[in-house]
């Protein structure tokens, strides 16, 4: 009863969007960074009374451990009617993903380690670079960012990050890290 | 050979760090010496010696991360960026691996068209804010040949579109009379390259807001400024998929045509009378697309358009694998009036395509520079395939 869908089309994609922001949010990180290579099959269930349930196979990416391919799966329903509730997303990664031990305490030390608090702005800069000391902070911007576009999306709209507009580090008194980010998502069914 | 920086903790460490300066046979090259504990130790090791010098530091207790990973792809890689630096410092003063400003390209039109016989720099018009609307006429000969337009940055914050257009129109002029498809091309059409087509917007992104898309034009009775250049067009105007709003993005403005940066082109185009291609370029996403945007019906050339947009989709992934999605407007993204292909496909120009470059999100509008000149490179197989096909057609 589910139906196929050309997975290069936007239907699927804006579907496979939603799946990445959940899966960032989940399990991205400031030593992990994980992208889309291939949306490899989608297909879409119409539920009576619930909603629309798109079946998805992912080919992924972490960026941090570029040589290997991850393959996952999602499911993402979109409920019936609702305009302010959250797609609901199941997300299955196959195998193990890289650890991020090494890397999350390299940027915590480095983090802990500065005189004053972080504070930077435009990442990437309107020429796309960005300096290798932020990529952590960049990829930190990609969690936040996939909580916001799973929390915000419909079944036609397509959310990207498309800037860090501006990102400060929050004083604190206990040993933990906290930042505030201005984050620039992009809409691009309705541009 | 592995680059290594060692973070010593206290005095101990560094006198072992010395004494590991000192084992000649390891051959190790201390870029930054060890002195005190508070300063990073960077140390290249040749590849023999990395494992047991890993093994050393790590039997100490002595913490150390990998700077460089293999230095051999890092000298190799830099080797081959001054070679293409000093390639495009050789061939022209012109970086097209970079994002240039108005002015910038402007001034390379200049260049191009001073340069070349067969290369004029015409006006067609002025933008709002009154800047000109320059467009590269490619002509060797004859009286109104049947001809193909070539248009970027339409929205503004596209920056791909406009330096790969400068990259196209370099790569076209320079292989005139030595790459056999372009000469012939060139011996029986003429192309027509509008490489900034709201150049108002592209100067706004520079000075303002790098994520401006629209015109911008002031709007009686709003506060917002600009409208979405590419909802303008008189192809199912006003319809679905644009926006009546003046603040948003996607607003199709007050009428047709009401954007003198669209009114600009439709005339020229009408006026020439000849136009058999009509070719446009955005980005992001990676697709490659035809009539119709405005309704979800397929245009009565389907067959021929789908066809000939995988062979151009089969043709940009030749290079470095990039796929390119091939369909409608409304089936492959949405469901948008007023584009310009439909426009142009509507007033019986059958090869109208519009392309999305690099990337499908990553960095989106941001592209790093270092990615124009491959995203130029593949999208050009692209286009060249089409106009190959029109040329074909056309004679």
């Amino acid at each position: 009863r589910a139906m196929e869908l050309p997975p290069s089309h936007f239907p699927a994609a804006r579907a496979a969007a939603v799946a990445m922001g959940y899966l960032r949010y989940l399990r991205g990180g400031p030593g992990r960074g994980l992208h889309l290579r291939e949306l490899r099959r989608a297909r879409r269930q119409d539920i009576d009374d619930v909603g629309h349930k798109y079946y998805l196979e992912l080919e992924l990416e972490d960026v941090l451990d570029k040589d290997r391919t991850v393959s996952c799966t999602a499911e993402v329903l979109y409920p019936l009617g609702s305009k302010t509730s959250a797609p609901d997303v199941q997300v299955t990664v196959q195998g193990e993903l890289r650890s991020t031990e090494e890397a999350d305490k390299e940027f915590y030390n480095r983090i802990r380690s500065l005189e004053k608090e972080l504070v930077a702005e435009n990442i990437p800069d309107s020429h796309g670079n960005v300096p290798p000391e932020l990529e952590p902070i960049h990829r930190l911007a990609w969690v936040a960012s996939g909580y916001l576009i799973w929390q915000n999306s419909t079944e036609n709209t397509k959310f990207h990050l498309a800037q860090v507009k501006h990102v400060k580090q929050v004083k604190r008194s206990d040993e933990d890290l906290q930042f505030d980010y201005v984050l620039l998502l992009h809409e691009m069914v309705s541009q | 050979h592995q680059v290594l920086r060692i973070k010593t903790k206290n005095e101990e460490e560094v006198k072992q760090l010395q004494l590991l300066e000192s084992l000649e046979h390891l051959q190790l090259d201390f870029w930054i010496n060890p002195s005190a504990p508070a300063l990073p130790v960077d140390v290249r090791i040749p590849a023999a010696s990395v494992q047991s010098v890993k093994a050393f530091l790590e039997s100490q207790g002595i913490e150390y991360s990998i700077l460089i990973e293999d230095l051999q792809d890092v000298l190799d890689k830099e080797k081959q960026d001054m070679a293409e630096s000093a390639q495009r410092q050789r061939s022209s003063s012109f970086d097209f691996g970079a994002y240039h400003t108005l002015e910038d390209i402007n001034e390379e039109l200049d260049h191009l068209a001073s340069e070349y016989s067969f290369v004029k720099k015409i006006q067609i018009g002025e933008s709002y804010e009154k800047r000109p609307l320059y467009v590269l006429k490619f002509s060797t000969g004859g009286s109104n040949r049947p001809a193909i337009w070539l248009d970027a940055g339409i929205h503004s914050r596209e920056w791909v579109t406009q330096a790969s257009a400068l990259w196209i129109a370099n790569k076209i002029a320079s292989d005139y009379g030595t790459d056999a498809s372009i000469t012939s091309l060139l011996d029986k059409m003429d192309l027509f390259l509008l490489p900034v087509a709201n150049p108002d917007g592209f100067v706004y992104t520079h000075t303002s807001n790098r994520m401006w898309r629209k015109t911008r034009s002031k709007i009686p009775g709003s506060i917002c400024v600009g409208v979405d250049p590419n909802r303008n067009w008189d192809a199912g105007f006003g319809g679905p998929g644009a926006s009546n709003k003046p603040c948003s993005d996607s607003y199709h403005g007050p009428s047709a045509n009401s954007e003198v940066e669209v009114k600009s082109v439709v005339d020229f185009i009408k006026n020439h009378g000849n136009f058999k291609a009509f070719l446009t370029l955005h980005s992001y996403s990676q697709l490659l697309m035809y009539p119709y945007g405005y309704k979800c019906t397929r245009p009565n050339d389907y067959a021929e358009l789908e066809s000939l947009g995988r062979a151009a989709a089969s043709s940009i992934r030749s290079l470095y694998g990039t796929t390119f999605q091939v369909g409608t407007i409304c089936k492959t993204i949405y469901q948008a009036s007023g584009g310009s292909i439909d426009w142009s496909y509507d007033n019986g120009i059958k090869y109208s395509f519009a392309f999305e470059l690099r990337d499908t999100g990553r960095y989106g509008f941001l592209l790093p520079a270092n990615q124009i000149i491959p995203a130029a490179k593949e999208t050009w197989l692209g286009l060249k395939r089409i106009m190959e096909h029109v040329r074909d057609k056309s004679s």
